[in-house]
C-alpha cells in the first residue's frame, strides 16, 4: 500500500513533530515507570483496596464471604485483646522512638569525635552490622543469649549472685526484652542517619558560637540540635512507622503473644486473626485501624514539627 | 500414612494448622462446585494425581518410594507429591489454601486430626461412603486389622454430618524415650509399666544428683507433648469428649500443672521458654527422657541412640493415658480425578502399602495392627517400641474442635502461666478455661 504524506507548511509541521516527540517521550516515561507502577498496583494499592472491601465482609477463606456491614468495626470496640495489642504497640513504638533517637544521636556524637579514621570506620561498621542481619537470625540469636537455663545473661547474672528474670516468660520482662533486642538490631540505621545529619552542621556556626564564648553544652543545645532537628524529625517518623509495624521478632520469639499477652502487637494480632483464626474480614478491619493510627500519628508529628524543627 | 508429626515440631500448632489445612482450600469452595457431591464414579480413573503433604525433601524421598510401589500395581496412575516444608500445620494449611486459591487444587491432602473436623465442616471434601460401600471387601479387610477406636474416632470427629470423609492412616501416641546409659549411670532401674509420677520424680532427682542431667524438658509449646500426657494420666483433658465444653479448670488439671511446675522448680527440667534442644542434649547424656511418638524414633536413628534407648509408657497418677493423633486421607470435592484418587487411598489401606511405608521409615505407627507388630515396624527401633501402638488402647484423641487454633492458644497460654509461675495455677487454668469456653 502506498501512502501519500499530506502537504504541510513548515510552520504547521514543526508543532506536529513536537507533539509526536512529546508523546514518544511520554510513552518512554510510562515504560520506565511501569515496573514500579505494576509492583505498586499489585502489592500495595490492590491489597489496600481489597482490605477496605474485605473489612465489610465475614470471610474464613474456606467458604464464600458474606456482607457484614460495619460489624467488624463495631466488634473492634469490644475486643479487649485488641486494646491490649494497641497498648503494647504504643509502648513499644514510644520506647523505640525515644531510645533510637537518643541512642543514635549519642552514638553519632561519640563516633564523630573519634579522631582516628580507621577506628571511626570500624565503629561505624560494627554499629551498623546488626542491621543487615535478618530478623529471623537476630531473634534466634537472642533466644540463645537470653535462654533461661543456658543463656550468657543467665550465666553472668548467676555469677554475680542474681537470678536472671524469665525474659520471655515473665509478663513484666517480655516486652522490655523485645524492645532491647529491637534496639540492638536497628540502632545502626538511626546512628547512620544521625551521623550524616551531624556532619552537615555548618562548622562556621559552631566556630562562631565558640568565638562568642559559648560552652560545648551551649553549642550542642543551641547550634547542633537546632541544625540537626530535620534529621531528628526524619528519624523519629521513620522509627515510629517501623516500630508500629513490629512483627518478626515477637512472632519468632513469643509466637503465642508472650506471657499474659504481654508481647502481642497489633500487626501480630491481625496476623493471628487473619491466618490462624481465619477471620479475614476482621483482620482487614484491624489493618485499616493500623493504617489510620499510623497516618494520624505521622500527621501529628508533622504538625508538631513546625514548632521545633529548624527549617533553613 | 505420612508423617503427621515431623521430628521436633509434631502437632504443636496442629489446631492452628487444622484451620490452616482447611484454609488450604479457600477457593476450593468455589471450585467445589465443579465436583460431584459424593459417590463413586466421578472423575477419571487414570492420570496424574496431586497430593499435598507436610514435609520436606526427606519425606519426598519416602513418598516417591511409596508411589513407585503403588505404580507397580497401578501403572496408569501417576502421583505427584508436593511437600510443603512448613514449620507447623497452620503454616502448611495456609500455604495449601493459598495454592488452591491460585487454582492449584490438589486431589488429596494429608490432614492431621487437628484439621479433620474443620475441613469436613466446610464442605470441601468428597463423602467417601459410596466408595467404601463399593469396595467393601477391601475396606472391611483393612478395618479388621485396625484398632476399632481409630475407625470410630474418624467417624465421630472427622465429620459433622454423619458421612465419612477420611480414610484413617497412621497415628501417633506419646510415650517416654529413656536414655538407658544415664539410668544405669545413676543407678536407677528402668521403670515398669505402672510407674507413677512420684516414681518419675524420684528417678529424676537421683539422675540429677548422680549425673547432673535433666530428667525431661517440660514446656508450653506443643499440647500433644507438653500438656496432654500429664492431663490424661491424671484422668482429665482440656475439653470434654464431645469437644464442646472446657474442662481445663478441673482439680485434676490443676494437680497436673502443679506437678509439672514442681519439676521445673526442682531443676528436673530446663526452664521452659528457652532454646533447649532435646535430642542433642539426650545424645550428649545431659537429658534422661524425651517425650515423643514414632517420629522420635527417627530422631533416635539420626542421633544414633536407638541402642541406648528404651521406650516406656507415660508415668501414671490416676491411670494410663496418651493423646492420639492420626492422619486422615480425604479426596477433595473439586478433584477431577476422584476415581484415581480413591484407587490410591484404597491401595494405602492394603497390607503391602502399610508394610512398605513402615519399612522406609514412616513417622507414624501403622494403622494396621499386624504391621505395627511386625519386624517392618520394630526393626532399627528402640526396645519397648511396642508401647507406641499399645498406647492407642488407652489413648484419647487430641481435642480438635473447629476453633482449634484459638482454643489451643488459650490453653497453652494458661499452661504457660501455670507452670512458669506467673500466675497461681488454679487462677491461670480457670482464666484459660473461661476463654476457651467462650470460643466453643
Amino acid at each position: 500500500m502506498t501512502t501519500v504524506a499530506p502537504l504541510r507548511t513548515p510552520a504547521a509541521a514543526a508543532p506536529a513533530a513536537g507533539v509526536a516527540r512529546t508523546k514518544r517521550r511520554d510513552w518512554a516515561g510510562y515504560a520506565f515507570l511501569s515496573p514500579a507502577l505494576l509492583l505498586f498496583l499489585v502489592f500495595i494499592l490492590g491489597p489496600f483496596l481489597a482490605a477496605i472491601v474485605l473489612a465489610f465482609f465475614s470471610w474464613d477463606m474456606l467458604t464464600p464471604a458474606t456482607f457484614n456491614g460495619v460489624g467488624n468495626f463495631t466488634e473492634m470496640f469490644s475486643d479487649p485483646l485488641l486494646y491490649k495489642a494497641l497498648a503494647n504497640t504504643f509502648v513499644f513504638a514510644l520506647a523505640s522512638v525515644v531510645s533510637h533517637v537518643a541512642g543514635g544521636l549519642l552514638l553519632a556524637l561519640a563516633v564523630n569525635k573519634v579522631m582516628s579514621r580507621v577506628l571511626s570506620y570500624f565503629v561505624r561498621t560494627a554499629l551498623f552490622f546488626p542491621f543487615v542481619i535478618s530478623w529471623a537470625a537476630v531473634a534466634l540469636l537472642w533466644k540463645y543469649v537470653l535462654d533461661p537455663t543456658f543463656g550468657i545473661f543467665t550465666y553472668y547474672f548467676d555469677k554475680i549472685g542474681f537470678q536472671a528474670p524469665g525474659w520471655f516468660t515473665d509478663p513484666a520482662w517480655a516486652l522490655p526484652a523485645i524492645i532491647g533486642i529491637d534496639w540492638w538490631h536497628t540502632i545502626g540505621f538511626t546512628f547512620v542517619i544521625m551521623l550524616a545529619g551531624l556532619q552537615t552542621v555548618p562548622q562556621q556556626l559552631v566556630e562562631a558560637a565558640r568565638v562568642d564564648g559559648a560552652s560545648p553544652r551551649q553549642i550542642f543545645w543551641y547550634v547542633t540540635i537546632p541544625m540537626m532537628s530535620p534529621t531528628i524529625f526524619f528519624a523519629s517518623v521513620i522509627t515510629f512507622i517501623g516500630a508500629f509495624q513490629i512483627f518478626d521478632p515477637v512472632q519468632i520469639i513469643t509466637p503465642q503473644g508472650g506471657p499474659d499477652d504481654s508481647t502481642v502487637t497489633v500487626v501480630m494480632y491481625l496476623y493471628q486473626k487473619g491466618f490462624e483464626s481465619f477471620q479475614v474480614g476482621y483482620a482487614s478491619a484491624v489493618s485499616l485501624l493500623v493504617f489510620v493510627v499510623m497516618m494520624a500519628v505521622t500527621m501529628l508529628q508533622f504538625w508538631g514539627s513546625r514548632k521545633w524543627v529548624h527549617q533553613q | 500414612m505420612d508423617a503427621t508429626t515431623p521430628a521436633h515440631f509434631t502437632r504443636r500448632s496442629a489446631l492452628r494448622m487444622t484451620a490452616a489445612a482447611a484454609a488450604a482450600v479457600p477457593a476450593a469452595s468455589a471450585l467445589a462446585a465443579c465436583g460431584d457431591s459424593g459417590g463413586s464414579g466421578g472423575g477419571a480413573a487414570t492420570g496424574e494425581l496431586s497430593l499435598v503433604y507436610l514435609g520436606d525433601a526427606t519425606q519426598q524421598k519416602s513418598f516417591n518410594a511409596l508411589f513407585e510401589q503403588f505404580n507397580q500395581v497401578h501403572p496408569k496412575i501417576q502421583i505427584k507429591a508436593r511437600g510443603i516444608a512448613a514449620k507447623d500445620w497452620a503454616t502448611f494449611a495456609n500455604t495449601v489454601s493459598t495454592q488452591i486459591a491460585g487454582g492449584k487444587v490438589p486431589d488429596i491432602v494429608q490432614v492431621a486430626t487437628e484439621g479433620q473436623r474443620l475441613f469436613a465442616s466446610k464442605g470441601l471434601l468428597l463423602p467417601l461412603d459410596p466408595y467404601l460401600k463399593r469396595d467393601k471387601k477391601a475396606v472391611d479387610a483393612y478395618f479388621a486389622d485396625v484398632d476399632p477406636k481409630l475407625k470410630r474416632w474418624t467417624e465421630k470427629y472427622g465429620s459433622t454430618d454423619g458421612r465419612t470423609y477420611y480414610v484413617p492412616g497412621g497415628y501417633n501416641t506419646v510415650c517416654l524415650y529413656l536414655n538407658t546409659d544415664l539410668f544405669k549411670k545413676a543407678g536407677v532401674d528402668l521403670p515398669g509399666d505402672e510407674w507413677t509420677w512420684e516414681d518419675f520424680r524420684r528417678a529424676g532427682l537421683q539422675i540429677k544428683e548422680k549425673t547432673g542431667a535433666f530428667m525431661l524438658p517440660v514446656n508450653y509449646v506443643n499440647p500433644f507433648l507438653d500438656l496432654m500426657p500429664w492431663l490424661l494420666t491424671n484422668g482429665t483433658s482440656t475439653l470434654n469428649a464431645a469437644w464442646d465444653k472446657g474442662t481445663f479448670d478441673s482439680p485434676e488439671a490443676a494437680e497436673a500443672a502443679t506437678f509439672v511446675k514442681s519439676l521445673i522448680d526442682d531443676g528436673l527440667s530446663p526452664k521452659p521458654g528457652g532454646t533447649f534442644d532435646g535430642p542433642s542434649q539426650y545424645a550428649k547424656g545431659k537429658l534422661a527422657a524425651l517425650a515423643g511418638g514414632r517420629w522420635t524414633t527417627v530422631d533416635m536413628r539420626r542421633i544414633k541412640m536407638v541402642g541406648k534407648t528404651h521406650i516406656v509408657s507415660w508415668p501414671v497418677h490416676k491411670g494410663h493415658g496418651s493423646p492420639v493423633g492420626w492422619d486422615g486421607w480425604p479426596i477433595l470435592k473439586a478433584s477431577k480425578k476422584k476415581d484415581a484418587a480413591w484407587t490410591f487411598l484404597k491401595w494405602l489401606m492394603t497390607k503391602d502399602a502399610s508394610d512398605f511405608y513402615a519399612k522406609i521409615g514412616g513417622t507414624t505407627v501403622p494403622a494396621r495392627k499386624s504391621v505395627a507388630a511386625s519386624a517392618s515396624f520394630t526393626t532399627d527401633a528402640p526396645k519397648g517400641t511396642e508401647e507406641l501402638p499399645k498406647a492407642i488402647t488407652y489413648g484419647t484423641p487430641i481435642p480438635s474442635p473447629n476453633q482449634g487454633a484459638q482454643v489451643q492458644a488459650a490453653i497453652m497460654k494458661g499452661w504457660q502461666a501455670a507452670i512458669t509461675g506467673t500466675k497461681p495455677v488454679a487462677e491461670a487454668l480457670t482464666a484459660a478455661n473461661t476463654e476457651l469456653s467462650g470460643l466453643l
